[in-house]
């Protein structure tokens, strides 16, 4: 008779977590209709919908890497090197497309490689190694930049590819909706996932129980750069002539979705579904800013205390506010208890 | 717990990044409106003959610079006309200057210039050859590997120093437009503590980079913006002052070239919507324009974005390719209607031309008033075909970093310069002949002085 209702307040406890980034939503959507109706327009989804879904992928990303425990920052830096190469390898020839994505794919898996044995491997702090390796990358990419025009486009099919529409909607919010549902999926029902998640939860005890902690987190960083590359490489096409700093603008953005998206910094916990709302809704919200006409300073101004608001209604302040609700409340259960005994 | 101070502190960033950048915007009235002629034609809606037949020649028939080593009369009038197209010459002062900077603009270079330019333009530090004792600095906030026009104006500055045997030595600094200030800030304090005699630049930061400014006056060094680069408008709170904190700023009237643009677009859309765009938020080149603009409108037309006050741009697309879309998102989602634009970056508008594909805008009844005129968007809107779109331009302006050159030089041969250094600008209509698909690069601008084959090896991978 007692599991089911602690089956009930566990599944409340964690989905708790992961609600501030729908109520943001429906808050976003009000406010939407009552100031902007047209943004809610079928056109107008449609249009922010690749945009939206480029930030879920590189937040989906982030969110591999903060599961670990971790933190990246050569998000911008593994964007743009994947840009340019579909600009630099795909030489505005569309034979070259295969080529190109895959150059792209793997340069951002050597990246991840890289980020992965000095924080896995060796024990170096996230924050200072994903930093210099995004420098790193970013003096790459400006020397890669002088081997082929300045402004150059990408290959003419790639741009073509990226802005033809599947049921309405640009291909590249399709990409992002399978990466989501796989990892949903991978998350779920495979052992793989389930242990990706034990391990950033508690990498300790996973040691102790003989779980390989480094490699787990190598294989974050490696599978975060290539989705950091898939998003490079539909941005280069969505822009036709995506220049050396098309990724300047990626840094805060993931991070700030996988924060609203409720994920526990502190790793283990994270839901992709959830990332990839809250990345729509960053993406919704500056859309709403620039449609309204809010100057550009209060744009950035309204984005960081988002990020803030973001922090204080932060999946890990939600479950320590619940638990001490339960913990106070089966305290005076038990008080009460004793009085009556 | 770190993670969570780590994230807070990267959203403290943005926010003082925001400070910081609307910090750019201050004060009240109009930039340096000085004598300035008309210089703008009506906007012909058919052709790009507009005003009078060009003022190539200098305002008088002796070399009045002689005394400086140049030679305004020397300047070649198809380059003039190249350049400039068909204006008439601004104040005495400035125009000799600006003729004394073509005229050094030589078309067939040989080939040891040429790869003397090639190793400046793609080095951070280059020895002339010259055996000269100046050193030339170069800031740009931009840089060649992030945006053409930025890369060519490089290029035409170097071309120019080198004409110039004074000049041993040229040091190149790019922040690549960095949205850190500082960045921007420590280059120009980078080329201070190098120790050059002058510097040429573009301040994308603008009344930001006022107190490094200042620093390289105290230091002696002469400090040079050209297309109309004020370190903030001179009545904007923080401003450096051209002819005070630096020896000039080159470029438009821009007060002037503002009306130009109010003028294409009560005369192209007569009534309607129009939205106006600009580059950096709170530049001072965008400011002093859309400052004039807005007051110019015929009451016919509806502006879709004015501004927040007179010290703020609106439109701020910060001449950043990933940031364009979303301006333009912003815009035509509410306003699908909007029937012209005025903007001072045609590349801008190629890159934001998509947008009206995915909400299903035609691109068509549209009126665009613009200074730069970069190929690609010329070639796109031949391609096109539409007799209802029209687009107007002044000028690229890149040869005015050849100008910033010239006006140092002078000074350090002892020249008074004037606080401004007017160019003077007209309205041209675009037509299938702006349009030439062999140019070295799609973004190059039609009215460039770099001559082709340096254009090439700049270009060509």
């Amino acid at each position: 008779m007692a599991t089911a209702p602690s089956r009930a307040i566990t599944a409340f406890v964690v989905a708790s977590r992961y609600m501030p980034v729908y109520l943001a939503i429906a808050l976003l959507v009000i406010v939407a209709a009552f100031w902007v109706p047209a943004l809610l327009g079928g056109v107008a989804l449609s249009a922010i919908a690749p945009y939206g879904a480029l930030l879920a992928i590189t937040a989906l990303g982030q969110m591999l890497v903060i599961i670990t425990g971790g933190i990246d920052l050569s998000v911008p830096g593994t964007l743009t090197l994947a840009a340019a190469i579909m600009v630099g390898i795909g030489g505005q020839s569309d034979e070259n497309i295969p080529v190109a994505i895959l150059a792209a794919i793997g340069a951002a898996a050597l990246i991840g490689l890289v980020n992965g044995i000095l924080i896995g491997g060796l024990k170096l702090n996230a924050l200072i190694v994903t930093l210099a390796v995004g420098q790193v990358v970013i003096g790459v990419v400006n020397r890669y930049g002088r081997s082929f025009p300045v402004q150059a486009q990408v290959p003419a099919g790639w741009s073509q590819w990226t802005s033809t529409r599947i049921l309405g909607v640009s291909p590249v919010f399709w990409l992002g909706l399978v990466i989501t549902i796989l990892l949903m999926v991978g998350f779920r029902y495979t052992t793989v996932g389930r242990r990706f998640q034990v391990v950033g939860a508690n990498p300790v005890a996973s040691h102790v129980v003989g779980v390989r902690v480094n490699i787990n987190q190598i294989s974050a960083y490696m599978v975060a750069a290539i989705l950091y590359a898939t998003a490079g490489v539909a941005l280069a096409g969505l822009l036709r002539s995506p220049g050396v700093a098309a990724g300047a603008t990626y840094l805060l953005g993931p991070i700030a979705a996988v924060v609203i998206g409720g994920a526990s910094l502190t790793g283990g916990l994270a839901s992709p579904l959830s990332t990839f709302a809250a990345a729509f809704f960053l993406t919704g919200l500056n859309q709403m800013m620039r449609t309204i006409g809010l100057p550009t300073a209060l744009q950035f101004v309204v984005f960081g205390l988002v990020i803030i608001g973001g922090m204080l209604v932060s999946g890990d302040r939600i479950i320590k506010g619940v638990e001490r609700v339960l913990r106070e409340r089966r305290r005076s259960d038990r008080s009460e208890s004793k009085i009556l005994a | 717990m770190n993670r969570k101070t780590v994230i807070g502190a990267l959203a403290v960033f943005a926010l003082v990044v925001a400070a910081c950048t609307s910090g750019g915007t201050a004060t009240t009235a109009a930039p340096g409106t000085t004598a300035s002629p008309e210089t703008t034609a009506a906007p012909a809606t058919t052709s790009a003959e507009t005003t009078a037949a060009p003022a190539t020649t200098a305002a008088s028939g002796e070399n009045p610079l002689a005394d400086f080593d140049e030679d305004p009369t020397a300047a070649d009038p198809a380059l003039v006309e190249k350049a400039l197209g068909p204006v008439e010459p601004s104040d005495e002062a400035s125009w000799n200057i600006v003729l004394a900077s073509i005229a050094r603009a030589n078309q067939d270079l040989d080939q040891a210039t040429i790869d003397k330019a090639m190793e400046c333009w793609a080095n951070q530090e280059c020895d002339t050859g010259s055996g000269g004792d100046l050193v030339m600095g170069y800031a740009d906030g931009g840089g060649n590997e992030v945006n053409v026009w930025r890369s060519v104006s490089h290029m035409e500055a170097i071309l120019q120093a080198l004409t110039y045997p004074e000049i041993g030595t040229i040091v190149s600094t790019a922040a690549n437009f960095d949205q850190d200030p500082a960045v921007h800030v420590n280059q120009l304090r980078f080329l201070i503590q190098r120790g050059v005699d002058f510097i040429v630049g573009y301040p994308d930061v603008g009344a930001l980079l006022a107190e490094a400014v200042r620093e390289a006056t105290a230091a002696g060094i002469l400090y040079v913006p050209f297309s109309a680069g004020y370190v903030g408008l001179p009545d904007q709170e923080g401003a450096a002052i051209p002819g005070e904190d630096y020896l000039t700023v080159v470029g438009e009237d821009l007060c002037a070239l503002g009306e130009s643009f109010a003028e294409v677009l009560n005369t192209g859309v007569g009534s309607g919507n129009v939205a106006l765009l600009g580059g950096t938020p709170g530049n001072a080149l965008s400011l002093g324009w859309q400052r004039c603009t807005v007051s110019a409108l015929s009451s016919d037309l509806s502006l879709v974005n004015p501004p927040a006050n007179e010290d703020s741009t609106t439109g701020d697309t910060s001449w950043f390719p990933p940031i364009i879309p979303d301006v333009f998102r912003g815009l035509l989602t509410t306003n699908p209607d909007i029937s012209g634009y005025a903007y001072e970056y045609a590349d801008g508008i190629w890159y934001g031309l998509p947008v009206y594909e995915e909400l299903g805008i035609p691109v068509t009844n549209l009126t665009l008033a613009l200074r730069t005129d970069e190929q690609n968007l010329f070639c796109d809107w031949a391609e096109r075909a539409d007799p209802t779109y029209n687009i107007f331009y002044s000028a690229g302006g890149n040869f005015q970093s050849r100008t910033g050159v010239t006006a140092a030089m002078m000074a350090l041969k002892g020249a008074d310069i004037p606080p401004e250094v007017v160019v003077p600008h007209v309205m041209r209509q675009v037509t299938a002949d702006d349009c030439n698909p062999d140019r070295p690069n799609e973004a190059v601008s039609g009215t460039s002085l770099v001559p082709d084959n340096v254009l090439s090896l700049m270009f060509g991978g």
